[in-house]
């Protein structure tokens, strides 16, 4: 980025828009994911979409790399800027544009957090149901690029279920309106496909997001067991029973000693917990609970807690919520994993991380989405220690592949970024990866749109990724490539 | 559409058992010259790769239970049917996930799940109606008030692209972010994009079990108010239907009812039929119903094909939920007008439906135009079947949406030749 361009973006966003002082260009070196860094030329904050779609435009007129960032909370390095290109940072498009609470309706700009959301209509008796761990500060722009889940997504699914229209600036600078707050636009699912693409698209600039009634009751237990196994075998035996409960997460023991060590919500010394919670109608949480205290029984779980109140719930949940964080008391520092496997396949899986560690010499705590089988393994190393690191990262490799063999996926909800860009093979073959660059290629033919994310590169430079084909032109004999 | 000597050889080569189209092969008045039933997803590759190549324009088919929808085609060179791509490639109940082939039958696949208590919960319109049907229409029914609609089910997709390539997205389980959603994409894109050729879905368990309150109303403005409190409520539905009943022709008899089916706890499900109750009283309900166990299930099951053996067009649209009383109105309008018979069943939640309409041409048109024109009121209204004489007049799919110029860039991205699904749309 040069002095000329720098002068017309701040033409076109305002001067106290462009960020260009290196001090403050280190604080969008990265995202949650501080392992990888990258200096950008320029931070753009905009604070309208016109000012989005000009700065786009400017990119794409100058054929300069682009990298839309929220509120820096991801932790695939979705965010990670490309070096010396632009970073749109979105945080100042953070206006509330429409609550319709007859019609259950948000519309918000990306840079509003998700959990503002939900304090918008909780008055009202609703709420924004995906629910990340870093509902507090992410923001919904954030959310709709990496489709994200959290804990309660098992019942009530993940971000692409809840957006009904995005405003979008397409990678040259064209707005768009995608999706229909009437639902049932005609056409292909376009919202359904750019959730969840990592901001390689285009960027949202306004969201319309489905907003829910609170349940009419909300049960949460905790259940100690002292294997895995039975923790995961309780998992198995709700689910056969027809249950669908809104969350059903598991922690072992390094999970809860760091959980206990920061926050103290009282859990009970075990090999494993299980927190499981219905929500709904009353009668039917009431019919539903004792189902699963008699699984949890059977199962010989050691402790059975039963929250009385919304303030235990509350403990427990902080508890579990507080886990990955906490995890910084017991290890200098830790690599967070993001695997899925099939729910039934969560026993083996876990077997095989659990003698992964004792061979690495790396503790590896575990916190997880287990009705939907997301592993979120904490694999600890100290950074200090030569070598640790990259061992750490090994691990963290290693256990992706018992994921993918067991039938799962190398990302649940934190996207696949920078960080496992490279481990798309593992889940994906050279023509799938091809189908999915052409997508991509369909809406931003240069490249610019935070590129060097999800899609691994192709073995060759060049326009057209992967292996020579001849065009249905060509073998038709109606056209020659020379 | 000049084809090679020799080319026709070639498709037989790849389709054994390929014929020409017969009369029940007719898509809107166009015969199909051949009818392909590849048996496998390399060969449904191949034959896209041929037609691609070729220039020839090929249709998917798979219950045809829904052909009906689309723009009249000028002509279809190849219909390639699933038919012989219909089994269930692999089910993990404990995972609650599926895997199948595109050309089964959602029917036919539900009967397999129901042994372990499960279902793929889709409204179709047909007992034929298959999963890539299902998939590439993205049409749903009454369960979508608590399930959505295939898109929110569908976890995992394969395709067939235009050149032939066979490629996959998604996975086999139900939480997974790794690369673009291309299921999502095949979403209500017609077969315009790619051919689907197996899908993955996440499963439900069947509720415990069901019942089903009815109440009848004496205005649509009632039926609104009443349907408004309920999906405003903690009532927790397995659906929550409006029906319009409105004879413009014998008097203007008029008819209106609201459902509310349950699906939970037995004991739960008849407390909240009683709070339910409550909650409608207000508005004056004039008769109630009530059905449960078989009868329940039975009244569900054929009603979204009741819809479509009803004569006339077959219209779809979507509105703010808060705007029902006015959406009802305009179709009484409408009724009265052109003296012609329209049934309307909506999920009232959800804010979409179908309206059938019955009439002459002018009364099928003068319904989608009136609908067209208020946009204030109703959205996205496009044609599900109707005859030649209305599709000659008016464009199936309504006016192109902003959103097209990013449809028409991945068309041309996915189907360069420009041969799948013969210009019918809505891409």
């Amino acid at each position: 980025v040069d002095r000329r361009q720098i002068t017309e973006l701040e033409r076109l966003c305002g001067p106290d828009a462009v960020l260009k002082d290196p001090s403050a260009l280190l604080a969008y070196e990265c995202d949650a994911l501080s392992y990888l860094k990258a200096l950008p030329g320029l931070v753009v904050a905009p604070s309208s979409a016109a000012a989005v779609q000009a700065v786009v435009r400017f990119c794409h007129r100058e054929g300069v790399p682009f990298v839309p960032r929220g509120h820096g909370t991801g932790l695939s390095g979705g965010a990670l800027p490309v070096p010396g290109g632009v970073v749109i940072a979105l945080s100042r498009l953070n206006r509330v544009l429409d609550v319709d609470i007859p019609n259950r309706r948000v519309t918000v700009e990306p840079g509003v957090t998700n959990l503002a959301i939900t304090k918008l209509v909780a008055p009202f008796g609703y709420y924004y149901a995906p629910d990340p761990s870093s509902q507090q500060v992410c923001s919904i722009g954030g959310n709709v690029a990496e489709n994200s889940g959290g804990a309660h997504c098992l019942k009530y699914g993940f971000t692409v279920h809840h957006v009904l229209a995005l405003e979008f600036v397409m990678p040259d600078g064209e707005l768009v309106t995608l999706g229909s707050s009437m639902v049932d636009a005609p056409g292909p699912d376009l919202v359904g496909l750019v959730v969840g693409s990592e901001g390689t698209l285009g960027i949202a600039t306004k969201v319309t997001v489905r907003i829910l009634r609170r349940p009419e009751s909300v049960q949460t237990f905790l259940a100690a067991f002292d294997s895995i196994e039975a923790g995961g075998a309780a998992v198995s035996e709700i689910i056969a029973a027809g249950i669908v409960p809104a969350a059903i997460e598991m922690m072992d023991a390094l999970a809860i000693e760091a959980a206990e060590a920061a926050v103290h919500p009282g859990f009970p010394k075990a090999d494993t917990i299980l927190i499981v919670e219905l929500d709904g109608p009353a009668a039917e949480v009431r019919d539903l609970s004792g189902v699963v205290l008699d699984v949890f029984r059977r199962l010989g779980a050691s402790a059975i807690e039963v929250a009385a109140d919304e303030a235990q719930r509350a403990r427990i949940w902080k508890g579990r919520k507080a886990a990955f964080a906490a995890m910084g008391r017991v290890s200098p520092n830790y690599y967070v994993q993001d695997g899925v496997v099939p729910r039934t396949r969560l026993p083996e899986v876990l077997g095989r991380i659990r003698d992964l560690s004792l061979s690495s010499g790396l503790r590896i705590g575990n916190v997880f989405h287990a009705g939907d089988g997301n592993l979120h393994p904490l694999i600890c190393y100290d950074g200090g220690v030569p070598g640790e690191a990259d061992k750490a990262a090994d691990v963290a490799g290693e256990i992706l592949s018992y994921c993918v063999e067991a039938g799962g996926s190398i990302t649940g909800e934190h996207g696949v970024g920078r960080d496992k860009r490279d481990s798309m093979p593992k889940m994906f073959s050279d023509t799938d990866l091809d189908l999915m660059r052409e997508v991509r290629a369909a809406f931003d033919p240069d490249g610019l749109c935070n590129p060097g994310k999800v899609l691994p590169t192709p073995r060759l430079c060049g326009e057209v990724p992967g292996p020579y084909r001849q065009h249905p032109a060509e073998v038709a004999g109606v056209a020659d490539r020379f | 559409m000049s084809r090679a000597v020799g080319a026709a050889e070639e498709l037989f080569r790849l389709a054994p058992g390929a014929r020409n189209g017969r009369q029940d092969d007719l898509i809107d008045g166009a015969m199909p010259e051949y009818v392909v039933e590849p048996e496998t997803p390399e060969a449904v590759a191949a034959i896209l790769r041929w037609c691609s190549a070729h220039g020839q324009l090929a249709v998917m088919r798979g219950g045809g239970t829904r052909m009906s929808w689309g723009r009249a085609p000028r002509a279809v060179d190849v219909a390639v049917s699933t038919s012989r791509l219909s089994q269930v490639t692999r089910y993990e109940p404990g995972d609650l996930t599926v895997t199948v082939e595109a050309g089964l039958s959602i029917d036919r696949l539900n009967r397999e799940l129901a042994g372990r208590g499960q279902w793929l919960p889709i409204d179709v319109p047909s007992g034929d109606s298959t999963v890539g049907g299902a998939i590439a229409t993205n049409e749903s029914g009454p369960l979508r008030h608590r399930y959505g609609t295939p898109r929110d089910l569908l976890i995992g997709i394969r395709l067939a692209t235009a050149d032939g390539r066979l490629a996959s997205a998604g996975g086999q389980v139900v939480k997974n972010v790794a690369g673009y959603d291309l299921g999502k994409l095949m979403a209500g894109s017609f077969g315009t994009l790619a051919a689907i050729v197996s899908a993955t879905f996440k499963l439900a368990p069947r509720p415990a079990a069901s019942e089903t309150m009815a109440w009848t109303f004496p205005t649509g403005e009632a039926l609104a108010a009443a349907a408004g409190a309920i999906g405003g409520s903690q009532i927790d539905l397995l659906s929550l239907e409006t029906e319009a009943i409105l004879d413009g022709a014998a008097g203007h008899e008029r008819t209106f009812r609201l459902l509310a089916r349950f699906g939970g706890t037995a004991s739960a499900n008849a407390e909240q039929a009683a709070e339910t109750a409550n909650l409608v009283a207000p508005f004056g309900p004039t008769a109630n119903e009530r059905l449960a166990d078989e009868a329940d299930g039975e009244f569900w099951r054929d009603r979204p094909a009741a819809m479509w053996r009803r004569p006339g067009a077959l219209v779809r649209a979507s509105w703010l939920p808060s705007r029902l009383g006015d959406v009802v109105a305009l179709l009484e309008e409408i009724a009265r007008r052109n003296r012609s018979r329209v049934r309307f069943e909506a999920r009232a939640a959800v804010g979409a439906g179908t309206v059938s309409v019955d009439g002459d041409v002018q009364a099928q048109r003068d319904l989608v135009e009136a609908l067209r024109a208020r946009p204030d009121v109703a959205g996205n209204v496009l044609i599900m079947r109707a005859g030649p004489d209305v599709k000659a007049v008016i464009d199936v799919w309504g006016p192109p949406t902003g959103a097209a110029v990013v449809a028409a860039a991945l068309k041309r991205a996915l189907d360069p030749a420009s041969v799948l699904n013969a210009s019918r749309g809505p891409v």
